[in-house]
C-alpha cells in the first residue's frame, strides 16, 4: 500500500485514530509521518527521542519526583492521598479540592480547558462554602499522617511541591505552566529572604 | 401512567430525546466513595425526608426508593430505560432514588455523588428541561447547602463534572448520515467544538439502530446556557445534514428505500425469533420508513419505546417471566409482533 499522504513511498506506519469511539485508520510512510502532527505521539517518529521518556511523560509518572511528592499530601477530612486521587481520578470530599489545588489545577485546566467556573451559583446557603484550604492549614494533620517525620507544610514544603511540579511540567514540555511555577517559587523565595 | 418516552413527540423526526443532568454534593458529608455505610444511610434518609414535598414544586408524583430493595432485574430494566447509569445499577453501597411516576425526573442519592438530578423528555427541548432542573436544584439547595467553591464551582467526585456539574445530551436517529464515509470526520469535527457524539447501542465500533447521543464534553468554564446552546447547535447541525442526505438518497434510490422499509416491517411483523441486534437494525429502518412517510400504519407507532422494550431486562419485565437467551429471542419476536400496528390498507 502506498502512503496516503505522498502517494509515492510504501506506507509502513499504520495510524489508528479513535475519536469519540469511532475508529479511523490511516497509512503513512515514515517520512510523511515524521512531518505530520500527531500531538503527543509525534515524538515516536523522531528517532532521537527516547521512547521510555515519552511513555512516562504520557502516563504522568516522573519517577524522580513521584516518591517525595505524593505520599506527603493527604486530605485531612477524608484521608484521600494525592496518589489515590491520581489513581482513581476521584476526589473524596469537597476539601480535597483545596488540599490538592496546587497539584491539580493544571490537570483540571487541561481536562476542562478552563479552571474557573462561570455558571450558576447556589442561591441559598452560599456563605457556608468558604472552607477553602490552603497548604498552611495542613500542618497539624500532616504530622499525624506522616508519624511526625516531615514536620509542618511550611514554605519549604510548598517550595518542594512547586519544584516537583516545575520538573513535571518541563518533562511534559509545558513551558507556560513551568514558567508559572518558576514565578511562584521565586515569589516564595523572595518572601523568605524578606523575613 | 405513560412513561416519558411513551409520550410521543412527532414534531422533529430524527430526535428521540433530550436530557439535562446536574451533579451536586451536600457540604455536610464527604463524597460517596469515602462515606461509611452508616453515614450513607443516614444521609440518604435525611435527603429523602427533606425532599418529601418535591411534588409540590412541579405537580408530579414521586416515589422514594432504596436501590438495595429493588431486584437486580428491576435495576437493570431501569438502567435500560436510562433512569441511572450502569455504575449506579451495579452499586453495592446504599443508594437512594427519587423518581417521578413518568420516570422523566429522577434524583439518585449517594451514587457517585450525593445528588444526581436528571430530567428527560422526548424531542428536542433542552431549554425547557434546564428550566425544570434549575428549579428543582434551587428547591434542593434551599434545604441542603451545596459543596461549592468560588473558583471551581460545584464540587464533584470526578473532575470531569466539576463546575456546572451539568451534562446535556440529545439522542438522535442518524441512519443515512452515519452510513457515509464522512461521518467519522464529522464526529471528530464536533469534538473540536466541545461536543461528543457516541453510538448508543452496539459494541466496539459497531452500532445497531443508528442512535447517537450528542453531549457536552466540558462542564467547567462555560455557563449552563452556553452548554445548552452548544449541544443544541450540534444536534441541529447533525439533523440538518441527516435530512439533506436522506432527501437526496430518497430521490435517487426511492425503490431501494421502500424495499428496505417494507422488508424490515415484514420481518418484524412475522419473525418467530429475533436477536436484539437484528431487532434494533430493523426497528431503525422502520423508524426512517415512518418518518419518510413510506410506511403508513393504522395507528401511531412510536418506535423508540419498542427499542427500549426489546432490551433484555425490560423484555423480561414485559413478559413477566425470567427468560434464557433462546427464550429472549422468541419473546422479543412475539413482543414486536403484538406491538407493531398493521399497515394501512393491508
Amino acid at each position: 500500500m502506498l502512503c496516503e499522504r505522498c502517494k509515492i513511498r510504501e506506507a509502513n506506519i499504520q495510524y489508528t485514530e479513535v475519536i469519540n469511539g469511532i475508529k479511523t485508520e490511516h497509512h503513512f510512510c515514515a517520512q510523511c509521518a515524521k512531518e505530520m502532527d500527531f500531538g503527543p505521539y509525534t515524538a515516536i517518529f523522531d528517532s532521537e527521542f527516547p521512547l521510555g521518556k515519552l511513555l512516562s511523560g504520557l502516563l504522568g509518572v516522573d519517577e524522580e519526583h513521584k516518591e517525595q511528592k505524593t505520599h506527603q499530601v493527604i486530605c485531612p477530612t477524608c484521608r484521600t492521598t494525592y496518589e489515590e486521587f491520581i489513581k482513581n481520578s476521584r476526589f473524596g470530599c469537597l476539601d480535597c479540592y483545596g488540599v490538592f489545588d496546587l497539584l491539580i489545577s493544571e490537570n483540571i485546566k487541561q481536562l476542562q480547558g478552563s479552571d474557573t467556573h462561570k455558571g450558576k451559583h447556589p442561591r441559598y446557603h452560599s456563605g457556608q462554602e468558604s472552607r477553602s484550604f490552603s497548604l498552611d492549614d495542613l500542618s497539624e494533620e500532616k504530622e499525624e499522617a506522616e508519624d511526625g517525620a516531615g514536620g509542618s507544610i511550611d514554605v519549604k514544603e510548598q517550595l518542594r511541591i512547586l519544584d516537583a511540579r516545575l520538573h513535571e511540567a518541563i518533562a511534559r514540555e509545558e513551558y507556560e505552566a513551568a514558567a508559572r511555577y518558576r514565578d511562584k517559587i521565586r515569589e516564595l523565595k523572595e518572601g523568605i529572604e524578606k523575613c | 401512567m405513560l412513561k416519558w418516552f411513551e409520550q410521543a413527540d412527532q414534531v422533529r423526526p430524527g430526535v428521540i430525546s433530550s436530557r439535562v443532568r446536574l451533579v451536586r454534593n451536600w457540604n455536610q458529608y464527604v463524597f460517596p466513595s469515602r462515606l461509611p455505610q452508616k453515614e450513607s444511610m443516614e444521609m440518604i434518609h435525611r435527603l429523602e425526608l427533606g425532599l418529601k414535598d418535591l411534588g409540590t414544586l412541579d405537580g408530579k408524583t414521586y416515589e422514594y426508593l432504596y436501590l438495595g430493595d429493588l431486584s437486580e432485574l428491576d435495576r437493570k430494566a431501569m438502567q435500560e430505560r436510562r433512569v441511572f447509569n450502569s455504575t449506579v445499577a451495579s452499586k453495592k453501597t446504599p443508594t437512594g432514588l427519587i423518581l417521578s411516576e413518568d420516570e422523566g425526573t429522577g434524583i439518585v442519592l449517594n451514587g457517585t455523588d450525593h445528588i444526581r438530578l436528571q430530567v428527560l423528555s422526548p424531542g428536542l427541548h433542552l431549554d425547557e428541561l434546564w428550566k425544570q432542573c434549575d428549579q428543582i436544584d434551587d428547591f434542593i439547595n434551599s434545604r441542603f447547602a451545596y459543596a461549592y467553591d468560588n473558583k471551581y464551582g460545584y464540587l464533584t467526585s470526578f473532575p470531569t463534572n466539576v463546575g456546572t456539574g451539568m451534562r446535556v445530551s440529545v439522542m438522535l436517529h442518524l441512519p443515512t448520515l452515519s452510513l457515509g464515509k464522512k461521518f467519522n470526520g464529522l464526529v471528530a469535527e464536533m469534538g473540536r467544538f466541545g461536543a461528543s457524539v457516541r453510538g448508543v447501542y452496539g459494541e466496539g465500533s459497531e452500532n445497531y439502530g443508528s442512535l447517537y447521543e450528542v453531549s457536552n464534553q466540558k462542564t467547567l468554564g462555560l455557563t449552563e446556557k452556553e452548554i445548552i446552546d452548544l449541544v443544541n447547535r450540534v444536534a441541529q447541525q447533525l439533523l440538518t445534514q441527516e435530512n439533506q442526505v436522506r432527501r437526496l438518497a430518497l430521490e435517487k434510490h426511492r425503490l431501494e428505500y421502500e424495499d428496505e422499509a417494507y422488508k424490515s416491517y415484514g420481518v418484524l411483523k412475522y419473525a418467530r425469533r429475533m436477536s436484539a441486534k437484528d431487532a434494533m437494525i430493523f426497528l431503525s429502518r422502520i423508524m426512517s420508513g415512518i418518518s419518510d412517510r413510506i410506511l403508513k400504519m393504522e395507528k401511531d407507532c412510536p418506535v423508540y419505546p419498542l427499542m427500549l422494550g426489546i432490551q433484555p431486562a425490560n423484555l423480561q419485565k414485559i413478559s413477566q417471566r425470567p427468560l434464557g437467551k433462546e427464550d429472549l429471542d422468541e419473546a422479543r419476536a412475539a413482543y414486536i409482533r403484538t406491538a407493531l400496528p398493521n399497515l394501512q390498507g393491508m
